[in-house]
């Protein structure tokens, strides 16, 4: 019987193969779409799974400041993980993961600047699961010269050769051996460290062995008693079984911190399980998990737009199947048989689309990989990719086949044989619905588009309140700090290098705050945290920032008790008169001297914050240079023969300010094209579903169109006729669109602090488009219909 | 075989009642050819859809073999069709996806005959047909008279107890008409029963009886002799 069944199926698609092309070429498209998106969202949801200990592994951070300079420190002080294990008894482990920078590594003749290297604690290998496949599990640093690395680092400094033992170089003269290999993390790894030194290295260089001070007058002795540096990631195991109330967890360490550093009271602390921490923020609130909802949402609607092609086209056609259906009733089949006949249809014309689909996503798998920044790969080892894969295909096949199935088995079939079916007003009306659906939701991922669109140009063209146009910035080395003077000299004898300066920080992406500060009439309860500029004199100058009040620093040795605060400091301090006010931050006492228009030294995303500015060259270790667009080779390469002069042949590594700043906005970036590819999908499956109504519309009012026009209906007046129809629903779809385009887009402007106004002229773009795009699609088929010679077209009729 | 009493069908429409069957009353016997004939709109097609149990009546008895099957639902109604009666149609209404033979065995995969059983079946019936030579056509691809000779083959493979024929030669010509007539008329011999609805005077002389229809009641019933 099934293979009957088949049989029928295959030889009605071969008979219909304009609307079979158009069902598979429909749920081909979606089904691409729509799984590359879910395979998306699966990977996005499965970060950090892999660890055995997830569960019970928590992200430790504190809020610091009030006001408008609150914000969450995910790098902790590290003595916390030190009495969180011995004082809570919860606790079963800690691990802290402290990041430097980037820095160069040599072996032999092979040198590399590497970003991805840590300072943590042995149980890094242990409580995640990265366990040592190479070196000695236990000791997986024997001493402070020890390294781990990941097999792929092995690959780049060894080859073939055997890493354990090896000794590479790290910047002029550290020695350091490995001992120790783990494997390559998994692409949802939220860690990536692919070079690991022990923490108490860390201690020994910066406390030990250079007898660092917090405030000039107490040395610290080691990094456990430093309750001021905010370095260090913390995650702590808790101990399995036990029933994790966070809140107390949060308290206890509270109660630590404020016990030895009272003066930071109130000091909150923040627990963040281990799995959310890829998709939510530090006080969980929404992170990535908007984009991976939006998307998961999005994909189900291409699915569902592609099914209701099929349910569209299938059920409109079905009064041409009324005679089979009824022929096969009076000969003996069932409503159950016919229903498996109906289905056995959709599922062969499914299967067809799902080979197309599977084919197209293996060849587009690079470039989807590539344009979403994921590395899916789709070996049949993957359980969860096929499994993803899997229910996607049975849930669209039952969504597309069953409601059909289910009318055409119930035609009756005395009134289907004389033609007569009445699948009426009811299915064309729920046809209508769907039509109205599909095009909605095309019209909302239009509206998102272009919305998405103009806050990516709003950010482009966003004035910053500085100049970053052609400035490259390079970080000094050891060497170089104290001679930046000669350095800058040399430099700008190249009529290529127009001004030079030097700050203590990252203009573009921001650095470190501190709410060690007071000032004259500072509040009681007020904790603000400022962002700490160290600036050289001429830093404002270069940048084209203004002083709106006051004056800014000369190079005199006054300077470096002189502060300069930003507007919005101005305002969240309270001061009405700030120059000539005394002000402390951390140990320097001093006066403010000027006030700086605010500007963007951080993500647009995020509110400007309180800044100060002091002046302080010695710790300026980033350097800025101006050139112009046409001579900037010639600034890199005077950049990179000084570099040379002082660091030998550790790599020159620069980046134009543009650059990063554009690089913040990857991720956004990415949302754009994303979701320009997502509505270009689903308006063409939509035109797809709306060419075929439309096609079986003119064909089945071939005989009205053919009286209408013998009684002296003009070619346009059809052509009205046919389109309006659609038009209708185009219409409807528009309305319901526009409210839950605003709403969705909306949300989603919410997360930058600075946005574009959502105006009628998006809705007016996305409405006309639609229409414009979907009477296009009606009015070819409209046309020959219109135009088709009349007495033909009722003798067909007949 | 068939008795029916009082039977009685309407049409509804949202203004006009129209009386399709008015208390009909007649019997059928098993091995009779019987041909039901009267003007359009007379309700010779309603009864014979009644009598096929495609439609259901509105009021009176219509007992089938002995059963009174007026109140069957539809379920137990195509139970009873498919084990019990064939169907030929003006309009042939053969599959066009499906070929000549698989058109033929369609019945016999709906009652459950082995798949060995129905190629002979289908093979002996087709040959009895004389069309065995066009068993893997399409039925676009055959003539008139060829597509109702499959008909019929589709409507005896199941070797029903009675075949309704509703203007089986009205879309052929003479010659094809004819054939038709005389396959029919060796069914019947061989003892199948036969209902036949028909405009044809011709037609109906090949029958035993014919009952005259006009406003959904018997106005006449001739003997064939």
């Amino acid at each position: 019987m099934y293979k009957n069944y088949l049989k029928t199926a295959w030889r009605n698609i071969l008979g219909n193969k304009f609307y079979a092309s158009i069902n598979v070429a429909g749920l081909t498209v979606g089904l691409v779409v729509g799984l590359f998106m879910l395979l998306w969202v699966q990977d996005e949801l499965s970060y950090d799974k892999f660890n055995s200990k997830a569960d019970n592994i928590y992200k430790i951070g504190i809020v610091g400041g009030t006001g408008i300079s609150k914000q969450i420190f995910n790098n902790i002080i590290a003595p916390v993980a030190t009495f969180a294990k011995r004082e809570v008894p919860e606790v079963q482990d800690a691990v802290r993961i402290m990041t430097l920078g980037n820095a160069p590594f040599r072996y032999k003749d092979k040198v590399f600047y590497e970003d991805d290297f840590a300072f943590t604690d042995a149980s890094y290998f242990t409580l995640f699961d990265f366990n040592l496949i190479k070196g000695d599990k236990r000791h997986p640093f024997p001493d402070n010269s020890s390294i781990v690395i990941t097999e792929d680092m092995a690959d780049k400094y060894f080859g073939k050769e055997d890493p354990i033992g090896k000794v590479v170089t790290l910047g002029q003269d550290e020695q350091l051996k490995v001992t120790g290999v783990i494997p390559n993390y998994p692409a949802n790894s939220s860690f990536k460290y692919r070079i690991l030194m022990p923490l108490a290295r860390f201690n020994d260089l910066a406390y030990i062995k250079n007898k660092k001070s917090y405030d000039n007058k107490t040395f610290i002795s080691s990094m456990d008693a430093d309750w001021s540096m905010f370095g260090f990631q913390t995650y702590l195991l808790l101990k399995p079984g036990t029933t994790v109330n966070t809140t107390a967890l949060e308290k206890k360490l509270q109660a630590i911190h404020e016990r030895n550093k009272p003066e930071d009271a109130p000091v909150p602390y923040l627990t963040q399980p281990l799995l959310k921490m890829h998709l939510y923020k530090a006080d969980g609130t929404d992170g990535g998990i908007s984009t991976v909802r939006t998307f998961g949402i999005v994909a189900l609607m291409i699915l569902v737009i592609a099914c209701i092609n099929y349910v569209n086209l299938s059920t409109a056609r079905s009064m041409l199947r009324a005679k089979e259906v009824s022929m096969r009733k009076i000969i003996g089949a069932n409503k159950f048989q016919l229903f498996m006949q109906f289905m056995a249809e959709t599922t062969l014309l499914f299967v067809i689309a799902a080979i197309f689909a599977f084919a197209l996503m293996f060849v587009l798998l690079p470039y989807y990989n590539q344009f979403s920044g994921k590395q899916i790969a789709l070996s049949l080892s993957s359980y969860n990719i096929w499994a993803c894969i899997l229910v996607t295909l049975i849930g669209t096949l039952a969504a597309s086949s069953i409601y059909p199935a289910l009318l055409l088995s119930s035609f009756e079939p005395l009134k289907a044989l004389k033609g007569r079916v009445t699948i009426g007003i009811g299915n064309a009306a729920f046809r209508r619905i769907l039509v109205v659906l599909q095009f909605a939701v095309s019209i909302v991922l239009i509206i998102g588009t272009l919305i998405i669109g103009k806050q990516l140009k709003y950010i482009r063209d966003k004035n910053l309140g500085y100049d970053k146009g052609n400035v490259l910035s390079f970080s000094m080395r050891d060497e170089m700090i104290p001679h930046y003077d000669v350095i800058k000299n040399e430099l700008q004898k190249n009529p290529a290098v127009l001004g030079i300066t030097r700050a203590g920080r990252d203009i573009v992406t921001g650095g470190s705050s501190t709410g060690d500060t007071d000032w004259d009439g500072k509040p009681a309860n007020s904790n603000m945290w400022f962002n700490q500029i160290y600036a050289d004199k001429d830093l404002l100058s270069f940048f084209k920032m203004k002083i709106i009040d006051g004056a800014g620093f000369t190079g005199a040795v006054a300077d470096s008790a002189h502060f300069l605060i930003n507007e919005t400091a101005v305002k969240e301090m309270g001061l009405k008169n700030p120059i000539g006010k005394r002000l402390r931050v951390q140990t320097v006492n001093g006066t403010i001297i000027g006030v700086v228009k605010d500007f963007h030294f951080a993500s647009i995303h995020k509110q400007i914050e309180p800044a100060v500015f002091q002046y302080n060259p010695n710790n300026c270790w980033k350097v800025y240079l101006k050139t112009t667009g046409r001579d900037a080779q010639s600034a890199i390469a005077s950049a990179q023969a000084m570099w040379k002069q002082y660091n030998g042949d550790i790599p020159f590594n620069f980046t134009f300010l543009d650059e990063s700043y554009k690089k913040q906005y990857t991720d956004d970036q990415r949302t754009g094209s994303l979701f320009n590819m997502f509505s270009g999908i689903a308006i063409i499956i939509s035109c797809l579903g709306l060419f075929g109504l439309a096609t079986y519309s003119a064909q089945v009012k071939t005989r009205e169109i053919g009286i209408r026009k013998v009684l002296g209906a003009s070619v346009s007046r059809i052509i009205g006729l046919l389109a309006a129809e659609f038009m209708v629903l185009i219409i409807i779809a528009i309305v319901i669109a526009i409210p839950v385009g605003w709403y969705a887009m909306s949300a989603w402007l919410r997360d930058f602090a600075y946005k574009i106004n959502i105006t009628w002229v998006v809705f007016l773009l996305a409405g006309g488009g639609a229409t414009f795009i979907a009477l296009a699609t009606i009015s070819i088929q409209s046309v020959k219909a219109a135009i088709a010679n009349p007495v033909k077209s009722l003798k067909n009729g007949e | 075989m068939i008795k029916i009493t009082n039977l009685e069908k309407f049409y509804r429409t949202e203004e006009v009642e129209t009386i399709a069957l008015n208390k009909l009353s007649m019997e059928v016997n098993t091995g009779e050819f019987v041909a039901i004939m009267g003007p359009s709109g007379c309700g010779k097609s309603t009864l014979l859809n009644i009598l096929g149990m495609l439609d259901d009546p509105d009021n009176g008895s219509y007992v089938f073999n002995g059963v009174e099957i007026a109140h069957f639902n539809e379920r137990k109604r195509a139970d009873l069709r498919k084990h019990n009666i064939g169907f030929v149609f003006q309009s042939f209404n053969l599959i066009d996806e499906l070929t000549v033979f698989e058109n033929v065995e369609l019945p016999l995969i709906y009652t459950g005959v082995s798949s060995a059983d129905r190629v002979k079946r289908v093979e002996e019936v087709l040959d009895k047909m004389q069309i065995m030579h066009r068993r893997n056509h399409y039925p676009q691809q055959l003539s008139g008279g060829q597509q109702q000779r499959v008909a019929i083959a589709r409507a005896v493979v199941n070797k029903p107890k009675l075949i309704l024929a509703d203007e089986p030669t009205g879309n052929l010509d003479s010659s094809n008409g004819n054939d038709v007539m005389e396959l029919l008329t060796d069914l019947n011999e061989q003892g199948t029963t036969i209902i036949m609805v028909t405009h044809s005077e011709h037609d109906a002389r090949y029958s035993h009886r014919i009952i005259r229809l006009l406003d959904g009641q018997t106005v006449m019933e001739n003997i064939m002799v």
